[in-house]
């Protein structure tokens, strides 16, 4: 499935929900935010949540900011 | 001054420096600048995710301090809609109430556009985030902000990462003056002294990054900070003398030198 991660294009293949695709990235999962098409995705939904061809998927972890 | 503590919202905390995390050297001189401030309150941004610069991950170190709140920030974003979406993201990894709602779309001067700062927080306040705005030192902004719900105001003492210290004074009085919620000077200052300052003059609180992150020694500045902001909320509390256009003697002026022979 083709997928754009965090602005560039990523060919998923696991079974398409966004805890696989997080765990094909090697994301720890603890300290990641995510965001499908625009909309977040709270962590407890990942499992359930699944992906579609062309979605756009942005994740997102804290680094240093004043 | 045990139980000095500020009030934002319905939190409380024991320590009126908050720090932002940016530009230190190392994740390592980072904690150990928090740890030497005595801040409960941090802020963090949030960035893409990157394999290959996992280091960079702020979460776990900081989630090892116990006496530490994270309170994220919105930078990066260019208006209110990405504001909102960046706070979103941040309550969601941090589980705080905290978000810093910053927006300062202009790279050159990094000044907070005021309009969709208002619109930003007024979505957040009713999502139930204590809304920390950082604007301008407007005090018409500042009570329009503390009329939607904001929990605190952040005045800017001068553009962020300038080191000019408390530029905007006169203004920030004006915000201290009318406010009935916390006042926190964010961004310019350089020195502690300037932290007393704000302190002095009735702020809540000060948020400092560059100041104590590009110092020769951070953790030493940190407390340094961690001094100047106790001693100026100390000052404040004490009540300073009034002013007087004259002078004042604080001798005896009656004349015995002189006269006598």
């Amino acid at each position: 499935m083709r997928l754009t991660v965090n602005g560039e294009t990523h060919i998923h293949e696991g079974n398409g929900s966004v805890d696989a695709l997080l765990d094909e990235l090697g994301a720890n999962k603890a300290h990641t935010a995510l965001m499908v098409n625009g909309d977040v995705v709270p962590s407890g939904k990942w499992a359930e949540t699944q992906l579609k061809e062309n979605d756009s998927v942005e994740m997102l972890v804290f680094v240093g900011g004043g | 001054m045990k139980n000095d503590l500020l009030k934002i919202g319905d939190q409380e905390l024991g320590s009126r420096l908050f720090l932002g995390t940016g530009k230190f050297s190392s994740t390592a001189a980072m904690i150990e600048a928090v740890k030497a401030s005595g801040t409960e309150l941090v802020t963090v941004a949030l960035r893409r995710f990157n394999r290959a610069q996992a280091e960079d991950d702020l979460y776990g170190p900081l989630s090892e301090l116990k006496t530490v709140r994270l309170m994220p920030n919105t930078s990066g974003a260019m208006n209110a809609k990405e504001a909102i979406r960046a706070a979103l993201l941040g309550r969601e990894l941090s589980k705080s109430p905290f978000v810093k709602l910053e927006i300062h779309p202009n790279p050159h001067h990094l000044l907070p556009d005021p309009i969709e700062t208002y619109e930003a927080a007024i979505e957040l306040v009713k999502q139930d985030f204590l809304v920390l705005p950082y604007i301008p030192a407007d005090p018409v902004l500042a009570k329009r902000l503390e009329d939607i719900g904001c929990a605190a105001v952040m005045p800017l003492g001068a553009a962020i990462g300038t080191g000019k210290g408390l530029a905007t004074a006169e203004m920030i009085k004006i915000i201290v003056r009318d406010a009935d919620i916390p006042v926190v000077v964010d961004a310019g200052l350089r020195a502690p002294s300037e932290a007393a300052a704000a302190l002095e003059m009735g702020c809540s609180a000060v948020l400092v990054n560059s100041a104590i992150a590009a110092a020769e020694q951070p953790a030493a500045m940190g407390a340094a900070f961690k001094a100047g902001v106790e001693a100026g909320r100390a000052a404040y509390l004490a009540g300073l003398m009034p002013t007087s256009e004259t002078a004042v003697a604080s001798s005896p002026l009656t004349s015995f030198l002189s006269g006598s022979d």
